[in-house]
């Protein structure tokens, strides 16, 4: 007979496993919008995410305009506080440039799609270390809902996954759970990119036979119904052929430089 | 007070593990700073207390994931309540230590999410997860572990000294 404190672990662990499973089958469950859990955290930790951004830009900024102020110093040391004053106004009007600039390379994508798109700022990212998602400053309030492609000038970084009131979770192409269906720019072979967690993502399903090569152009084929046809993907990194198989192991090198995303656009349906 | 303080370290926490902890990545590795405080609350606090706040900081690490809900909540929760159950059994103070409970702790953490994906959302994991991701993320976790320790027994010292029946019902 199993003593008390024995009876009493096994509860525990029962009710933990109890728990968890159950998250997850309801999780599994419900194929749309953010549970409330999400929409609460997300909107508790929204300020506080802008917040430590911003700091780190400003931080960033000013580092580097640090080491441009040694040299002016040094020339003349009683110009150092006017310069530092210009300099962090220059910081400030430097940002400010610079993100216009972004959001116009952005914009200007605006008739190339013939959509509606609407221009967030990433202000966070996944809380655990193995997912691949990043939280973008709008959600509902601005027309957002699940599956819409999320863009930037350089090409697809994902789709959006989660909605909140004013924050909505973007999973990136390079997440395992992503799947793009996508075709080579020159030789029209289609294929399906899937994320591996990691920098990377891989073509599967292209066959042994198809002409490709390192530095191929990876375009989104339409299919599916989530991403526009023509968007750039990525380029081809790596090739395998094996003997024994069907298809051809390549290896895609997203265009979107995943590490540093500041401003995407949501495409709206 | 101890409460409030304790969602204040949360909000800290959490922010810092969304926004600027990126910049410390290895090889796209970042530590886990709620893993590291789940293991210090089931150390440091009672078995109740240790175990209610892995599951609940698993719970909100699933809803800022975007990943599959209750996979958090189940690893932080039995690393929680390991850690609660065993404090008594081993000697639980020192770097080295520490060092090896957050190695144990975060390859538990990585297998628990590789199952997860590969059983229940059969999504696609890189193959040198098991042989690069994990152990790098294990042994970064080890090393800002006992650092988090420290800084977090700091807190807790400083709140014991302001308030006059500091967190009786949490305290081991």
């Amino acid at each position: 007979m199993p003593k008390k404190g024995n009876k009493k672990n096994i509860v525990l662990v029962s009710a933990i496993l109890l728990f968890s499973l159950s998250l997850m089958t309801l999780n599994v469950k419900q194929e749309k919008g953010a549970t409330f859990l999400d929409s609460i955290a997300g909107v508790i930790l929204s300020p506080f995410q802008s917040f430590f951004t911003q700091a780190i830009q400003s931080v960033s900024d000013s580092i580097t305009h640090y080491f441009f102020l040694v040299d002016v110093a040094r020339e003349n040391d009683r110009l150092k506080l006017e310069i530092q004053r210009l300099i962090s106004e220059k910081n400030q009007l430097t940002e400010h440039l610079s993100s216009q600039k972004r959001l116009a390379i952005l914009m200007a994508h605006q008739d190339d799609w013939e959509k509606n798109v609407v221009v967030a700022s990433v202000i966070g990212r996944t809380a655990t270390q193995w997912s691949k998602v990043v939280i973008i400053n709008k959600g509902t309030q601005s027309g957002l809902r699940d599956h819409l492609a999320v863009i930037t000038a350089a090409g697809v970084i994902g789709q959006v996954i989660n909605v909140g009131l004013n924050t909505s979770k973007v999973l990136l192409i390079v997440d395992g759970r992503s799947a793009v269906d996508a075709l080579f720019q020159n030789s029209r072979v289609s294929g399906v990119v899937v994320g591996m967690g990691e920098d990377e993502c891989q073509m599967k399903f292209v066959p042994n036979t198809a002409d490709v090569k390192v530095g191929d152009s990876v375009l989104s084929s339409g299919l599916g119904g989530i991403f526009p046809k023509g968007l750039v993907i990525g380029k081809v990194s790596q090739v395998s052929r094996k003997k024994q198989g069907l298809f051809q192991e390549i290896t895609l090198t997203p265009s979107a430089d995943l590490s540093r995303l500041e401003e995407v656009l949501v495409l709206l349906p | 007070m101890f409460y409030f303080s304790q969602v204040l370290i949360a909000v800290f926490l959490f922010s810092a593990q969304t926004t600027w902890l990126e910049l410390f990545s290895f090889g796209g590795v970042t530590p886990d700073l709620i893993l590291v405080w789940v293991v210090y609350c089931g150390i440091r606090y009672s078995r109740t207390g240790g175990i209610g706040t892995g599951i609940a900081l698993g719970l909100v690490q699933d809803s800022l994931s975007g990943g599959l809900l209750g996979v958090n909540t189940l690893s932080k929760g039995l690393i929680a309540y390991v850690f609660s159950t065993l404090k008594g059994k081993f000697y639980v103070e020192g770097v080295v230590p520490i060092g090896i409970f957050l190695i144990c702790s975060s390859i538990f953490d990585g297998l628990v999410f590789y199952f997860s994906m590969e059983i229940v959302l059969k999504g696609e994991v890189a193959p040198s997860f098991l042989y690069q991701s994990l152990p790098v993320y294990s042994i970064y976790n080890a090393l800002t572990g006992p650092f988090m320790f420290v800084v977090l027994d700091k807190i807790d010292g400083w709140l014991q000294l302001k308030m006059s029946n500091p967190h009786m019902g949490m305290r081991r």
